[in-house]
């Protein structure tokens, strides 16, 4: 069972999301879709990297649902580690357009002057569902974005869960859950995409 | 301690010493003599509905377990430990009937008092040595509620919450009584943002002026109709009892159209209408000003705005609560939650959670442009040119000090306190005044002095 998708359903706006699972255990590194995720994967980070985000948000699907829950401490056994109900991403295909959007007009000014990012991606694998034109794919982020020049430069790290789907257009993503490993971000907005 | 008075002077007259926004001796004096007697928001009791809920918040460096015990009544406790001082509390939220000290083992029962003590006999020779009848965490000194907002004082002696906050509960019920359930939070969303505290209290109080330019790029993109400059001048800012806020000028109509003018569907109309006194109702249906941002000093602020959310011409409003919490000087955490009312429709309830995601917390796209700025001007308060300039905050008054739009007659105002229209700091004034009035007392007996 995947561990994340349940933040993707029980998401106060997932009732749109896709449902496919993965199944069975990791692709073989050698597998044919596994090569195809991760180049996707690896694509995709440059694009983030450079703002390109009228390119990226081409590459989702309509009917996304792209959501990074707010982690909280809880107690061993507690059942839950998210703030129920509550996420700092809890998107879809027209809100991601409009901060995409955002971004395009000249009067976004906490990205002018623009952040300097690297979006380090690794711990790859894909699975298999039960549909041929799905893949579940993991990968861990770590997110390194400086401003000016005085400034601290800010990490976020994180863990992602993606659903992948075959289009006649390519591969689209059509479901993204980020655990973020802090219930404290150090990072002064979230104006940027993981 | 040098010292403030003539940086205490200069704030009262509206000029305000740049360097207050980062220097280490005027926080120093904050804690002691601002943070020591003030009352300062903890939780929201729908965080904690059910016996044994529980969370943690943080009070500076000070640790409390915000708990509704098996009464159903809610404790506020210092987490830490009567023995050797560990936190008995390590998780942020959960529920317990009791927290027990990882180090020795001692537990506490969610109201506080100390039940399990290991080999009380053997180490201590029983209650002859350690009575542990009447041993308790240590309950903060002062603890109010007013519409499910739990607040505590650290000074004893502090004046009851709804003198402090005055006739501003006129506004806050705006926010957090629309119906006979109150809100609810969701939340919070945390992050870190290197600035200081008073900045976000300072502009969420007053700050019209910065909205055409700051948020040009969401009204460009459509997400939200109001902040063109020519509109929010019209609006009214006011100031009543410990907080003040700002308002936008809704279009002629009755108070039934001016409420679904912002998104409220009728049955929440029909409850607001039953829930606010007829002065509150007359501020929206007569004056025509609905709410937007407020703060109470010091360092708690709201949020009530109306974007579109879907690709469609409706727009849906939403509430956001947000703590700014001094970590230092130049330092602050964030604590943003979404509030909507209990009893709203489950769909309205989404989409007005969706609006608030939109706009406002982490990820909001007004709140990253405001960041942006706050940052700036702290890391730019540090240096020794900064302890050269004064920062006018003088918009609304002319040399003299006379006012240049005068404060509105209750004719055209039904609230409480000074309100007024057009561009003044007013508000910011008058929380920096506050602020002043307290840095300049010393810690009285009830507080402790650092
Ligand atoms: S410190 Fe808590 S039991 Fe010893
Ligand atoms: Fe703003």
């Amino acid at each position: 069972m995947s561990s994340t998708d349940t933040y993707s359903s029980r998401s106060p706006l997932g009732a749109h999301a896709p449902r496919q699972q993965r199944t069975g255990s990791t692709l073989p590194f050698s597998d044919e879709r596994h090569l195809l995720a991760y180049q996707w994967l690896v694509d995709e980070t440059y694009l983030l990297d450079a703002q390109d985000y009228q390119a990226w948000l081409g590459l989702l699907s309509d009917d996304i649902h792209y959501l990074m829950p707010v982690r909280v401490t809880t107690a061993l056994g507690a059942g839950f580690d998210v703030a129920p109900g509550m996420a700092h991403f809890d998107e879809d295909k027209y809100s991601l357009s409009r901060r995409v959007a955002r971004f395009a007009t000249e009067h976004a000014w906490t990205e002018d002057p623009p952040s300097r990012m690297r979006h380090h991606l690794s711990n790859v694998r894909t699975f298999a569902t039960e549909d041929p034109d799905h893949l579940v794919v993991d990968s861990a982020v770590l997110l390194f974005r400086n401003r000016g020049d005085v400034r601290e430069s800010a990490l976020i790290s994180a863990g992602r869960e993606d659903l992948l789907r075959r289009t006649a257009d390519g591969w689209r993503l059509a479901r993204r859950t980020i655990l973020v490993d802090e219930s404290v971000l150090r990072m002064q907005n979230l104006a940027i995409f993981l | 301690m040098p010292d403030q008075s003539a940086v205490l002077d200069d704030v009262r007259r509206g000029m305000i010493p740049a360097h207050i926004y980062n220097d280490a001796e005027v926080f120093a004096l904050e804690r002691e003599r601002l943070f020591s007697r003030s009352w300062l928001f903890v939780a929201h009791e729908s965080e904690i509905p059910q016996p044994g809920d529980y969370a943690v918040r943080r009070v500076l460096d000070d640790s409390f377990i915000v708990a509704r015990d098996e009464q159903g009544e809610v404790r506020v406790m210092f987490n830490m430990c009567l023995h050797r001082g560990m936190q008995v509390c390590r998780a942020e939220l959960g529920n317990a009937s009791h927290f027990r000290c990882p180090y020795h083992g001692w537990s506490y029962r969610n109201d506080g008092r100390l039940v399990g003590l290991p080999f009380h006999q053997d180490a201590y020779g029983g209650e002859a040595g350690f009575r542990r009848k009447g041993q308790t965490l240590l309950p903060a000194p002062a603890l109010d509620s007013y519409n499910g907002l739990i607040f505590i004082n650290l000074d004893a002696q502090a004046p009851p919450l709804r003198d402090y906050l005055g006739d501003f509960t006129f506004y806050l019920d705006y926010y957090t009584k629309q119906s006979e359930s109150g809100i609810e939070l969701r939340g919070p969303q945390r992050w870190r943002i290197k600035a200081n505290w008073k900045i976000g209290a300072e502009n969420f109080a007053g700050d019209m002026y910065h909205t055409p330019q700051t948020h040009t790029s969401v009204v460009e993109i459509g997400l939200f109709r109001e902040p063109k400059a020519a509109k929010r001048k019209d609006g009214a800012t006011y100031w009543a009892g410990a907080g003040g806020g700002t308002t936008y000028k809704l279009p002629p109509g009755t108070v039934d159209e001016r409420l679904a003018y912002v998104g409220y569907p009728f049955e929440m109309v029909e409850r607001m209408k039953q829930m606010w006194s007829p002065e509150q109702l007359r501020v929206v249906g007569e004056d025509g000003f609905m709410i937007s941002a407020a703060s109470v000093f010091p360092n708690l602020s709201f949020v009530h705005n109306w974007p579109r959310v879907a690709d469609s011409d409706d727009v849906l409003p939403f509430i956001s609560i947000r703590q700014w919490q001094p970590i230092s000087e130049n330092e602050t955490e964030v604590l943003s939650w979404f509030a909507v009312d209990a009893e709203a429709p489950e769909q309205f309830k989404k989409l007005s959670y969706k609006a608030y995601l939109m706009c406002f917390g982490s990820t909001g796209m007004f709140e990253q442009d405001d960041v942006e700025n706050w940052v700036s001007l702290t890391s730019t308060a540090a240096g020794s040119m900064a302890r050269r300039l004064r920062l006018n905050s003088r918009m609304g008054l002319l040399d003299d000090d006379t006012e240049v739009t005068p404060a509105l007659p209750p004719e055209q105002f039904a609230g409480p306190g000074v309100a007024r229209t057009g561009y003044s700091e007013a508000n910011q004034r008058e929380l920096l005044r506050r602020w002043a009035d307290h840095l300049e007392q010393p810690a009285g007996d009830g507080a402790v002095a650092r």
